[in-house]
């Protein structure tokens, strides 16, 4: 490796980079890896710190360069092997130029769409840290939602490019805009973006999930292995959050974005909703029907306590105007209620009433919730959907999709089934006209 | 701009994405595939589906595309739009200099693409502040300062320091027009949320590239004064205060200003520039952050704006040192600010101060009253002021002195001692390390080289006359300090100032104390200024002509010079000191304007003329002085002895005050006879006017007199005077038709109208017999005086040496001769048989009018005896009063001649007058003894006896002529005396007297013996 590196030393970086590359082909499709090649990384990445003048042009070529290197890749395997000799975080000072030479390569191939580089982003974003992820989502969303006006439609795009790396990405989002201050409230056009991608395709959400093989070996505080948890505390958290905002909006006269993201935040949790009526059969395929909580125990926990906090904050603040007082937290807590409800019973959640009682005793009454709290348990035997349900007058018809996981025999779900994209286009089924994203296909086998 | 796009890019076929409904901008959206191209083409500089270079401004455009659509390049692209500028400067500056020849080649080409980043940068910022501004604004100011620096050394380029034509340049190019202008537009976004960030960056630019990036400063401040000046601020005071205060010392003389301490340097220079147009916001903004950091902190105090400095306990302990700091390195912001900060220094904001600074070290401490010493001394304006305050401040609180502000905290006082102390030894040392300059100046006119100027003390040079005030206040140790200040200013400024001080302190003094203070000034200035004096008294008789000072003013000016010189007599008595070289100056100096203190003897105050007698009475003459000058002061100072004379008269009757209007006698008594003594001149006019004065009807009460007539008659007031009847122009009227002389002019006489009796006399009112005398034996010691002393004839009286102190001098002959002549002058009003020598007694009745007259004259006025008798001691003066004897002796024989009295007694004036007469004429020796003596029988005979002993002394002169020729001088006596053996046998006048003494044996056989021949 000495005489690589000797080589490379007295050249200028973008030369540099392409010997790299090419070497690092080499030695990828060898697939030996070696402690040398690392050394040499740190060297392309570290060189170009200390560029002068015609520092950014630089940048540009070398982007440009890996783009080019990364697109005529032809294996999968070497391609993912070289991205991660690259941008794998190290824990060294070398990161923070890493994690920007990323944010920029990632923007880039978002806006050129070059897939693969895409593709191996997606890879990375499941295997770091989730504050390193989060900090590539804000990359792309600074990019594309704030910075270029008009850009919006390139990050859209992605939905089709590579929809693993959009599920990552719609994770890392909802991690990063938790809602808990004004910086952290995802910009309108983002919020568009992710509703009108969920309601095109619901399986989006799970398409991680899906993939992945679920060895254990997630590795430790990555990011959530679906956008679930993030997607659920923005629908409830919502009408708390932007209320608060409004207030500050109503000074600067820009007032009319907030019956909008009311309304996408409806929709989003209505396709939320959907999605969780798709669990049980794919957990049932997968064989983790009650074994897997893809939504956690403990998000929940938090959620509530922080839902508890903004209801005390709005209960105090809010004396100007009785009619949002009563609404926004109550349209809050049936969110609340209607998501525990179909995460139970769709073996999202795992848990007991006696839990969910204890989280939520810090609640303010609602009915709904009331309702949820008190009902039946019916996690497993709740065979007959509709019936079994009295206790949601909102969605009377909710099934529970009761595929045990005793029942290997049902039929497999594929992914890529198109959904239907819009309500209208089921009127026959108008008895049920909350449930028409739902796919039907499963309800006549019970 | 799709026109554009067709020139440069090649579509490749693939359908456009048009489906971007809500996008901002009516751009196309390019595929993937022509991205990709178009970075390639970017990167590269050629156009990659055609195969041939782009030009600069297709590269541009490119740029701006990639801009629009791929956020991943916005750095490369700005880095390349840096070129683009930077050619498009170029070329703007190579235009100008080749003066439009090569023109609209490249530069206007560049300039629609710079119109177009413009363009998309600012659409950019409008639509998303927060992202752009903070990208853009360091873009630009970044940019702005390499082509700042980068072009300054161009032929067109003004100098740096031609700020406004550097503004005019640049403003005028495109390139950096647009780019200040985004810098403004993100100024303006950027300031309502992370204002310290942009003015940081603008504060780093500007140290980087000093003076070439000021223009710009210089305009993002005016369009932004209120904010930018603030946040400079603030950013000092941190910056300053993470320097620490370390550094300070090498910045006191503002020598190191750029690379130690950067911020500050650039602080200064920006607040520098923004003071022509906003020094109210500045000052406002200064006084506010000294006014914050010492107010105890309140975090949510309203006026704590966007700023955080407040809120840090170390930044506002380092606020004071830092304005302190920013004041040393630039006067105009010190001058904006001094003036009302001192305003501010009430007693609390003064404790809060000394509170704050009980924290520092102390070296810090010592450092920050250095630089304020050396702030103060800088100070243009508002010296006073702040001298003012720090005397205030620094005087200890006293029971007996409260000082304009209530004392505050000992630690304050002590505070403010020390620093003025400081302040003291600091202009002490500038004044006299100022090289010799002031020497030189004092004596040439042109400084041979420029002097360094001391801005504090130039100011207070206008403000002597309240300082001096102020130091004669005699307060603790005020007037210390302050009196070494007037030391200091006057060396500083040099001559006009410090005989300006003086003169203050002659004016203001109020007592020998406060007079010592001049003399301790002059002792300390008369080592390196020469004629001090002379010009402080010239200077003082110059306000006198100007009429500046009060009454009062004046009178202490007069008072305090005369107590200058008499303070020569007491040192020639005691030790000789340093005051009696300078109380001879003050004298000599005092001498030169004598004829300029004279017109003051007869102010209209009667204290300011008082003074004025003291000044001159004690004032030594002038060596030399014209005879007009001598005149007129002879005049005044006769007319103030009246003056004085009646002013005692009156303070006598009324009781107060006698010693002052005494002393103002005793004093005009000293003026005169001393002026008697300077020459012939001035003893001829003061006698002459001395005599003339006593007898001017204005002046005749004093001596006991009336107020005389033409006659010579007294006056009766017109309600007294009976009306007569007699009119001349009634009797003109008749004349024609009727001669009636009855009540007609021609039975007018002098005793009256003839068929009406005797005229009535007068009721003569001698208010005050014993104010009379004294003013009689006043005017007698003044007129002895001047006539014996030794002006005139002084080489005859100094050659006899005195034999008997206790004896006064002799009077003058010459001196008894203008009194004589004055005297018949006023007197006897006819010259017609005015010669010496006598005729018969017969004659006498030629003269009948005029004789009358003089009687009536010596009964108007009994001061004329006494005057006479003076005369007659300065033989041989009396034979020219030859005719007023002659025509008083008439009137008085025919007197004697017509009375039928039983006793000489029961006429008494007659019979005084006769006895004073003979008298006189012995003294003077025109009697001899034997004759003169005869006055002494006269009480005691008839009067046809007196009468017969008159007539005997009548044919005795007529016999023997009264002429001065008869006396001869005897050095023995030191007189003139008369040789009567040389004229002719007494015995045949002495008959009468004998035979008259054997009648009356019975009661003169006393006297017998002085008739003895």
């Amino acid at each position: 490796m000495g005489d690589i590196r000797q080589s490379l030393l007295p050249r200028d970086v973008l030369s540099a980079a392409k010997e790299l590359l090419y070497h690092l082909d080499i030695y990828i499709c060898n697939l030996v890896q070696h402690d040398p090649e690392i050394l040499l990384r740190k060297y392309t990445i570290y060189k170009q710190t200390k560029m002068g003048n015609r520092f950014s042009v630089c940048e540009l070529q070398l982007l440009e360069i890996m783009c080019s290197c990364f697109q005529e890749q032809s294996r999968d395997t070497v391609r993912q092997l070289m991205f991660s000799a690259l941008f794998n975080l190290q824990g060294n000072q070398a990161d923070e130029s890493r994690m920007a030479l990323l944010g920029k390569l990632v923007s880039m191939a978002v806006a050129v769409g070059r897939v693969p580089i895409l593709e191996c982003a997606a890879n990375w974003l499941q295997r770091t840290h989730r504050v390193y992820c989060v900090r590539l989502a804000q990359v792309l969303v600074d990019d594309y939602c704030s910075m270029v006006p008009g850009s919006v439609p390139t990050l859209q795009n992605i939905h089709s490019a590579s929809p693993r790396f959009c599920c990552q990405f719609i994770t890392a989002v909802t991690t990063l805009y938790d809602l808990t201050s004004e910086e952290l409230t995802p910009p309108l056009e983002l919020l568009q973006m992710i509703v009108s991608w969920i309601q095109d395709d619901p399986r989006l959400v799970l398409i991680t999930f899906l993939n992945t093989p679920l060895s254990g070996s997630q590795p430790i505080s990555s990011l959530d292995v679906t956008p679930l948890g993030g997607l659920v505390r923005w629908c409830i958290k919502a009408p708390l959050a932007y209320r608060k905002d409004k207030k500050q909006a109503l000074t600067n006269g820009s007032s009319e974005s907030e019956p909008e993201a009311g309304l996408l935040f409806s929709a989003l949790h209505l396709s939320v909703l959907q999605v969780f009526m798709l669990l049980p059969n794919i957990l049932n395929e997968k064989g983790l029907y009650g074994r897997l909580a893809l939504l956690q125990m403990e998000s929940v926990a938090a959620l509530t306590s922080d839902l508890s906090r903004l209801l005390d904050q709005a209960d105090k603040h809010t004396h100007t105007s009785p009619a949002d007082t009563h609404v926004l937290p109550q349209l809050a807590l049936d969110r609340l209620a209607q998501a525990l409800q179909v995460a139970l019973a769709s073996g999202a959640l795992l848990c007991s009433r006696e839990d969910l009682r204890a989280i939520c005793s810090r609640l303010p009454h609602n009915n709904l919730l009331q309702l949820v709290l008190s009902g039946p348990v019916i996690p497993h035997a709740a065979h007959s959907p509709i019936a079994s349900h009295p206790t949601l007058p909102t969605h009377p018809a909710l099934p529970t999709h009761p595929t045990l996981p005793t029942h290997p025999t049902l039929p497999t779900h594929t992914p890529h089934t198109p959904l239907a994209s819009h309500p209208s286009s089921h009127p026959q089924y108008s008895t049920q006209p909350f449930m028409t994203g739902m796919p039907f296909p499963f309800r006549p086998t019970h | 701009m799709l026109n554009d796009q067709a020139m440069s890019v090649v579509f490749d076929g693939s359908p456009l994405k048009a489906m971007q409904s809500h996008s901002h901008t009516a751009q196309t959206a390019l595929s993937t595939q022509e991205l990709s191209q178009e970075i390639k083409s970017f990167i590269s500089g050629v156009d990659t589906v055609q195969g041939r270079k782009l030009s600069v401004r297709e590269h541009a455009r490119c740029a701006v595309r990639l801009l629009r659509s791929v956020p991943a390049c916005r750095g490369a692209v700005l880095e390349h739009l840096r070129g683009v500028y930077d050619e498009h400067v170029s070329a703007f500056l190579h235009n100008l200099e080749t003066e439009g020849n090569a023109s609209s080649g490249v530069s206007s080409n560049l300039e629609d693409i710079i119109q177009e980043v413009h363009g998309v940068l600012s659409e950019f910022i409008r639509l998303n502040p927060r992202a752009w501004a903070p990208l853009v604004s360091t873009w630009a100011v970044d940019l702005l300062g390499q082509l700042s620096s980068k072009h300054a050394g161009r032929r067109v380029a003004p100098h740096s320091s031609s700020l406004n034509e550097l503004l005019q340049l640049w403003m005028s190019c495109a390139a950096t027009r647009s780019l200040m202008e985004a810098y403004s537009q993100c100024l303006a976004a950027m300031l309502a949320w992370c204002p310290d960030a942009c003015v940081d960056a603008l504060l780093d630019t500007s140290v980087q590239h000093s003076p070439h990036f000021d223009w710009v400063v210089a305009h993002i401040g005016s369009a932004f004064p209120g904010t930018i000046i603030s946040r400079v601020l603030a950013c000092g005071l941190k910056d300053f205060c993470s320097h620490g205060a370390k550094d300070q010392g090498l910045l006191v003389m503002g020598v190191d200003k750029g690379n130690r301490v950067p911020k500050i340097g650039s602080v200064v220079g920006i607040l520098g520039h923004l003071a022509a147009h906003h020094s109210d916001s500045i000052r406002k903004e200064l006084l506010r952050m000294f006014q914050e950091s010492l107010s105890p902190s309140s975090p949510l105090s309203p006026t704590s704006s966007s700023t955080s400095w407040e809120s840090s306990p170390q930044l506002r302990r380092a606020a004071v040192p830092f304005l302190l700091q920013l004041a040393a390195m630039s006067p105009n912001l010190f001058g904006a600010v001094s003036a009302e900060l001192v305003e501010l220094l009430r007693p609390p904001v003064l404790l809060q101060l000394q509170a704050l600074l009980q924290g520092l070290p102390r070296e810090e401490l010592d450092n920050m009253l250095g630089l304020a010493v050396h702030l103060i001394s800088q100070s243009p304006s508002g010296g006073a002021r702040v001298l003012r305050f720090l005397a205030d401040t620094a005087t200890p609180a006293s029971v007996i002195i409260s000082g304009p502000t209530p004392s505050p905290n000992e630690g304050v006082r002590e505070g403010c001692d020390r620093l003025l102390q400081m302040l003291l030894l600091h202009l002490h040392k500038l004044v006299f390390n100022r090289s010799d300059g002031a020497e030189v100046n004092a004596h040439h006119s042109a400084p041979s080289q420029p002097q360094r100027v001391i801005p504090f003390l130039e100011e207070l040079q206008s403000h002597v006359a309240q300082l001096c005030a102020e130091t004669l206040r005699l307060e603790r140790k005020r007037h210390l300090w302050l009196h070494q200040l007037l030391c200091l200013l006057s060396v500083y400024g040099g001559p006009s100032i410090a005989t300006e001080a003086l003169c203050q302190l002659l004016t203001q003094a109020r007592n020998p104390e406060e007079l010592a203070l001049a003399w301790q000034l002059h002792t300390t200035l008369s080592s390196c200024m020469a004629g001090l004096i002379p010009a402080a008294v010239a200077r003082c008789v110059a306000q006198i002509h100007t009429h500046t000072l009060g009454p009062r003013q004046l009178r202490q000016l007069l008072l305090n010079l005369a107590a200058a010189i008499q303070s020569q007599d007491e040192e020639r008595r005691g030790a000789a000191g340093a005051q009696s070289s300078m109380a001879i100056q003050v004298g000599s100096a005092v001498s030169g304007h004598l004829h300029d203190f004279g017109p003051l003897l007869l102010h209209g105050d009667p204290a300011v003329s008082h003074a004025a007698v003291r000044l001159l009475s004690c004032s030594p003459l002038p060596r030399t002085s014209s005879p007009a000058h001598l005149l007129l002061l002879s005049r005044a100072a006769v007319t103030y002895f009246f003056l004085a004379l009646r002013r005692r008269g009156e303070a006598g009757k009324v009781g107060r005050d006698g010693g002052q209007a005494g002393e103002a006698v005793n004093c005009s008594v000293l003026l005169l006879s001393r002026f008697a003594a300077y020459s012939p001149l001035t003893l001829k006019a003061v006698l002459q006017q001395l005599v003339e004065g006593a007898l001017h009807k204005g002046n005749a009460d004093l001596f006991g007199g009336q107020i005389a007539d033409m006659s010579g008659a007294p006056v009766l007031s017109p309600s007294v005077a009976p009306d007569l009847g007699a009119s001349l122009l009634d009797i003109n009227c008749r004349f024609g038709t009727t001669v009636n002389f009855s009540g007609s002019v021609w039975s007018v006489f002098h005793a009256g109208v003839i068929g009406k009796g005797l005229k009535v006399r007068g009721a003569t009112q001698l208010p005050d017999p014993s104010g009379v005398i004294q003013n009689i034996q006043t005017l007698l010691a003044v007129v002895v005086q001047c006539c014996s002393s030794s002006g005139l004839n002084g080489s005859i009286n100094s050659s006899r040496s005195p034999s008997d102190p206790d004896e006064p001098p002799p009077i003058n002959a010459e001196a008894a001769k203008v009194v004589a002549v004055t005297l018949v002058e006023n007197v006897c009003p006819d010259v017609a048989n005015g010669e010496l020598s006598w005729p018969p007694e017969e004659h006498a009745r030629t003269t009948v009018e005029r004789d009358i007259h003089i009687r009536r004259c010596f009964e108007a006025h009994p001061v004329l005896f006494p005057l006479l008798q003076v005369v007659a001691a300065g033989r041989p003066a009396l034979c020219y009063c030859s005719a007023v004897l002659r025509g008083l002796l008439a009137t008085l024989l025919a007197h004697w001649e017509a009375s039928r009295e039983v006793s000489s007694t029961d006429s008494p004036w007659h019979l005084q007058a006769s006895c004073l007469l003979v008298s006189c004429m012995g003294e003077g020796q025109l009697l001899p003894p034997v004759l003169a003596n005869v006055h002494e029988a006269f009480p005691h005979l008839t009067p046809f006896e007196v009468r017969l002993l008159l007539l005997a002394v009548w044919e005795y002169v007529r016999g023997n002529g009264p002429m001065p020729q008869k006396f001869v001088f005897s050095s023995e006596k030191g007189l003139f005396c008369r040789d009567f053996s040389r004229d002719g046998d007494v015995a045949r006048y002495v008959a009468p007297i004998h035979s008259v003494l054997h009648k009356n044996i019975d009661r003169l056989g006393h006297l017998c013996w002085r008739f003895q021949l």
